[in-house]
């Protein structure tokens, strides 16, 4: 389709939506999501919009399902989730759905208000026995006590003198009773004796089982209290006190009779009261189970209906009222489309006027869409967290899904850990319809997001391990080394021919530590291992030094041949974008400048592998010096790499030098030149006006009325285009201002491009500590306990390998790759300055209840 | 407390102070005002309201909504905020919001007293009540039948307790001693809140001072302009000014003898501060209020607090800008549900 390369031709239209057929048409466009809406009335607040009104009852509407929902979970009965979404509601049957489910909230509303009381009835009655019973204890002390104070006491006894008199003044002794909370228990008392100065009594004592408070509904721990007190005004207070603390308060009975019938009573009526209990509930549960059955169904419903009113609310009405007007931005593909859904919205609602729409000019930036597919969305998503494209530009994400798993497994690569990447990769590439997956957490949900960027990742990352020859920081013998030791034993050549030579013989061996290896004696290197890295390195010392330089070298051409690739997608814009001065003025001296310096420095590497061989390797010059005397100059002659060395190095100088000051000022200067000469190449217009160009003639189709808003709008366009100033100063700093970005960055980026060796080496080093400090020492013990100690060895390892090699080492580098992407290689072309194509789709809302319902 | 605030605080409050910045953030600006005067009817304000950071807070409102009902779910809302910041505060935090929250209980207590004395019932003024400076032994308010039993036996053991010190007296609690113990009540409370925050010392004190002198200055006028034709005696009524602000002690003495708003006024010429406030209130018909230039000018002090860092100011800053907001709020929506257009405008804009 090639629509990943650029964003996709988006046109602005028009809608005339007859008013009684807006409302499917719009349900017919949010289901197949074709359409972003432009706000027409942004300076309208959002109470003084057109359909507010209807938003406010589908507001209400999603109260009650929001309550219903929520009693229906209280009441533990399963919410079925439709498989396939119910379309909007037509509006005929918005009405019909709101009565029912009003009426259902109302009926709800009742049962459950009915229940509670019920309910709290209950629980006021069971605490009443609970207190009966316990206030029992306290009674029969007091029965104790009772003669003493019914008679006159002899008068010895002190301490109840005061109630003798309190008893001979007449007054009575009163009691209070009831509950309460265990948390109050001790500022009750305190308060209570404070307030009656002690002329009261308390006892309490803790009820064994914890109760629901009647009004919360929270199960709490109770205290049954009993205060004895005298006198009127006494009483009072402390049934104040009780009010305050909230204590439930319940009579108390005076006789043991009284107290016994009470109790019977409360028996009785707790019996009924649960089976009325039972029978109401058992009602709740039938209507919550008819409701639970289509509650999902209405949720999805509403919320479509409420998405299609607010953008009915950015829609603009004519002048008759009779018909809204809607401006929709559209991929130009789609249009047909767009006219089929609103064909069917119109059959529909079985409209006379079909609904029908305009393409109309602009000359304002499009958003901009990019078809994705579940392969390159990840892709995609890694350009986007940088900056959305512009519109119509070169879309990065078309050459990232090969270029950032490449340069990901450049430092990455090992054969062992890359296979275990893309196992794990595909075992989520297998399973992806798996509902588990799709409703992870949130960091299993990033890799899951990311399934297929993580099966290249590994992929790629066999691939150089492969080149490396590296699994688990051990080397494979595939194809057998190239090179042969026993040659270096060799008894053909005589003792001095031997010396000179450097070949082994037994005493060389038994005294040196280090042998070498020599590939100018024949028959020791026997040509190159056919893939990658001859194995034979894993044993020598100077493997590292070996690798080094290899990788060091290919880090620096990978970056360049990746850079100089971006410079010229640069150019594809300029094309695009009919800027063909572009080319010339900036272009071009950017490659030349990039290719003079750093192409050559590639040029001589490459050159210095295909030429000199083990031979003549003594008299290799070295690249890193001449790269810096093909700046300096020196006065003094070397041997170069080829002969004529210093003419091409001066010729190349000389091109860099001269691409510098065109880098610098032929943008400027030639916009100066077309500014002031005004010549007519017709390279100034940019790729929008020739758009509005070709569709002037669709405006002479519009309506009478349109047409004058449409000539006006084009005429204000022509003004602005005339208005647009021509500021050299500025456009020459912006220019400057890149140009230094540019050369500076060539040589900045390209040492950035390092990391791709440093990283590739951390990650080689780092395999290799764990094997040699784990497997090494597990496999030194000898067999009968070695076996004992290999499993948690290796256990440990397979544990480190995992953290510490794939998901640590492997986010590091991942961000690397990002880096590189976005500021080495983007910023040599791509922008990034636009905005997202937003569909106005039914899709994305969201399809479950507990997300913001409830 | 040391110098140097800075090194520390953020070990202690830095979450809390981070939270509450943001709280700040979420004030209605004046382009809200703008829209929410716009509005025709309260199920406007709801709907706008709804787009800023009060959310559905009414949502679960069933109709008709009501002024009350607005600023009942607000309150809430603040408290619910102040609790969170209270529950996660340490000390002297946490003093410091205790003494916050007294003054809306020394507010309830006198609302409720004031209550038992028109014999409403409990429940019906509860409801009134700020739901910043409840407590529970506010209910048994109605108890008491003098100060000293009021003390002894209800707010003995609340952070009230220790502002009684000057209000011990036998007299009964007729409505015009009830109105002299709220004086007296916030005399001590400004007070010992002056002095916590001079203790305190730091940024602390260079904010809280301020505008504690500045809210105590503020009582003194405002008793002194409530006091012109009762039976207030003037010694009486200088032993209700607040010592703590700025007008101490000269011009609460002064105050003592005003007998009319020009005398008053004088009296605020002396001071730079007050100066222009009264300069600005406008005479009788129009123009602003003495009240609503004094609030204006809290809302100044009070925004300016959030200029500095590493202090406790901003707490009681935010809750008595939201307090500000919420009577805003108040404001326009009665002038809506009253269809009392003219006067819509006169919100203290919170800058």
């Amino acid at each position: 389709m090639g629509s990943l390369f650029r964003s996709e031709t988006m046109c602005l239209a028009q809608l005339f939506l007859q008013s009684g057929t807006a409302y499917e048409c719009l349900s017919a466009l949010g289901e197949k999501g074709l359409v972003q809406f432009r706000d027409l009335n942004q300076n309208v607040s959002s109470f003084q919009r057109k359909f507010v009104g209807e938003v406010k009852r589908c507001e209400e509407l999603e109260r009650i399902l929001a309550y219903l929902v929520q009693e229906i979970n209280r009441a533990d009965i399963p919410l079925p989730e439709g498989e396939t979404s119910p379309p909007a509601p037509p509006l005929k049957q918005v009405l019909e759905m709101q009565e029912q489910l009003q009426k259902l909230e109302v009926e709800l509303r009742e049962v459950t208000k009915n229940k509670e009381k019920l309910r709290k009835n209950l629980l006021e009655l069971i605490e009443y026995t609970h207190m009966l019973r316990v206030t029992k204890t306290f009674v029969k002390r007091n029965v104790e006590f009772e003669p003493t104070y019914e008679e006159f006491p002899p008068l010895e006894n002190d301490s109840l003198l005061d109630y003798s008199c309190m008893q001979r003044l007449g007054a009575k002794l009163g009691f209070v009773s009831g509950l309460i909370n265990q948390g109050k228990v001790e500022a009750f008392e305190k308060m209570l004796w404070r307030v009656c100065k002690g002329y009261t009594i308390v006892t309490y004592a803790e009820l064994d089982e914890p109760l629901e408070d009647p009004e919360t509904g929270e199960v709490i721990k109770w205290y049954v209290f009993l205060i004895s007190f005298w006198g009127e005004q006494i009483g009072h207070k402390v049934k104040k006190i009780c009010d305050c603390y909230h204590c439930h308060v319940y009579p108390y009975p005076n006789t043991a009779e009284e107290r016994k019938e009470i109790q019977e009573g409360l028996n009785t009526r707790i019996q009924d009261l649960y089976t009325v209990l039972h029978k109401t509930e058992d009602y709740l549960r039938q209507v919550l189970c008819k409701a639970a059955e289509s509650v999902y169904s209405h949720v999805i419903q509403v919320k479509k209906m409420k998405a299609i009113y607010h953008m009915l609310n950015m829609c603009s009405f004519d002048v008759t009222n009779k018909c809204l007007i809607a401006e929709v931005w559209c991929p130009e593909a789609d249009l047909h489309e767009l006219r089929r859904a609103l064909e069917e919205g119109s059959r529909e609602s079985g409209a006379t006027i079909p609904s029908f729409m305009n393409t109309i000019p602009t000359k304002e930036t499009p958003p901009t869409l990019i078809r994705t597919n579940k392969f390159t969305e990840g892709f995609q998503n890694i350009v986007d967290a940088y900056g959305v494209g512009s519109y119509r530009e070169v879309n990065p994400a078309l050459f990232t899904i090969i270029t950032f798993p490449f340069l990901f497994a450049v430092m990455f690569g090992d054969f062992g850990h890359g296979f275990v990447m893309f196992l794990f990769a595909l075992l989520l590439v297998l399973n992806e319809n798996h509902p588990r997956l799709n409703q992870s957490q949130e960091i299993m949900r990033m890799f899951f997001n990311g399934r297929y960027i993580l099966l290249l990742m590994g992929l790629f990352s066999v691939y150089t391990g492969l080149i490396y020859n590296d699994c688990f920081s051990k080397s494979v013998n595939l194809f057998g080394s190239g090179w042969s030791v026993s040659a270096m034993y060799s008894s053909s050549h005589t003792p001095a021919e031997q010396k000179k030579m450097g070949l082994w013989n037994d005493s060389i061996v038994r005294h040196n530590r280090v042998l070498q290896l020599d590939p100018s004696v024949p028959g020791v290197f026997q040509g190159p291992y056919p893939l990658g890295i001859d194995p034979i390195w894993n044993l020598a010392t100077n493997r590292l030094t070996f690798l080094n330089s290899f990788k060091m070298k290919m880090s620096v051409i990978l970056g360049i041949i990746h850079m100089t690739f971006g410079v010229i997608l640069g150019i594809f814009n300029h094309l695009h974008f009919r800027k063909k001065f572009n080319i010339y003025l900036v272009s071009v001296p950017e490659l030349l400048f990039m290719l003079c310096i750093f192409g050559y420095l590639i040029f001589m590497i490459v050159y210095k592998w295909l030429v000199y061989s083990a031979e003549t390797s003594r008299v290799a010059p070295s690249i890193l010096i001449e790269f810096i005397n093909m700046f300096l100059f020196p006065a003094s002659e070397t041997n170069g790499l080829y002969s004529g060395q210093e003419r091409v190095q001066r010729l190349l100088l000389a091109v860099t030098a001269l691409s510098v000051p065109v880098l610098f000022l032929g943008k400027p200067l030639f916009l100066l030149w077309l500014h002031n000469g005004r010549s007519c190449f017709g390279v100034s217009r940019s790729g929008y006006t020739l758009v509005r160009k070709d569709s002037e003639e669709e405006v002479s189709l519009l309506g009478s009325q349109d047409i004058e808003e449409g000539n006006n709008q084009i005429e204000d366009g022509y003004r602005e285009m005339m208005c647009e100033e021509f500021n050299f100063g500025e456009i020459l700093m912006t220019q400057v201002i890149h140009s230094i970005e540019y050369c500076l960055g060539c040589i900045s980026n390209t040492a950035s491009y390092l990391r791709l060796w440093a990283l590739s080496l951390a990650h080689a080093q780092l395999s290799d500590v764990l094997w040699t400090m784990l497997v090494r020492v597990g496999l030194r013990v000898d067999t009968t306990y070695g076996v004992l100690l290999l499993l948690p060895v290796i256990a440990l390892f397979a544990v480190l390998t995992i953290f510490i090699l794939l998901i640590m080492e492997g986010l590091s580098a991942f961000l690397h790759a990002i880096r590189l992407h976005w500021v080495e290689f983007q910023n040599k072309f791509y922008v990034g300055a636009g905005t997202k194509f937003v569909p106005f789709s039914f899709r994305l809302l969201s399809s479950k209840f507990s997300d913001d319902v409830a | 407390m040391l110098e140097g605030a800075e090194f520390y605080f953020n070990v202690d409050h830095g979450y809390l102070e981070g939270l509450v910045r943001g709280c700040k953030a979420s004030l209605l600006t004046q382009q809200d005002y703008i829209n929410l005067v716009q509005c025709e009817t309260l199920e406007d304000v709801k709907i706008h309201l709804q787009t800023t950071d009060y959310g559905n807070f009414l949502a679960n409102q069933t109709n008709p909504l009501t002024v009350s009902k607005i600023d009942m779910e607000m309150r809430k809302k603040l408290c619910r905020e102040f609790e969170y910041f209270r529950n996660h505060s340490l000390e002297p935090l946490s003093t410091f919001f205790t003494y916050m929250t007294c003054s809306y209980m020394i507010d309830n207590v006198i609302l409720l007293m004031n209550g038992a004395l028109q014999k409403k019932s409990v429940k019906e003024i509860l409801v009134k009540c700020h739901p910043l400076g409840r407590f529970t032994e506010m209910e048994a308010v109605n108890i008491a039948e003098t100060p000293s039993d009021l003390f002894n036996a209800v707010l003995v053991e609340t952070p009230l307790a220790p502002f009684f010190q000057d209000c011990m007296s036998e007299n009964t609690l007729d409505e015009l001693n009830i109105e002299l113990l709220r004086n007296k009540l916030y005399k001590s409370y400004l007070e010992a809140f002056y002095k916590f925050c001079k203790n305190h010392g730091d940024v602390t004190a260079e904010i809280m001072c301020p505008i504690l002198e500045f809210e105590a200055d503020r009582r003194a006028f405002i008793i002194t302009l409530n006091s012109f034709g009762t039976e207030l005696s003037k010694d009486d009524r200088e032993t209700l000014y607040p010592t703590c602000g700025k007008l101490y002690p000269e011009g609460l003495r002064l105050l003592a003898q005003a007998e009319d708003f020009d005398q008053m006024r004088r009296v605020a010429d002396h001071y730079g501060v007050y100066k222009p406030l009264f300069e600005a209130v406008g005479d009788g018909s129009g123009g602003k209020t003495l009240e609503d230039v004094f609030y204006e000018r809290e809302v100044q002090m009070n925004v300016l607090a959030f200029n500095r860092q590493f202090h406790y100011g901003v707490f009681y800053a935010y809750t008595k800008l939201k307090e500000q907001e919420m009577r805003n709020i108040v404001w326009i929506a009665e002038c809506i549900s009253q269809r009392h257009r003219t006067k819509i405008n006169s919100y203290i804009p919170i800058l």
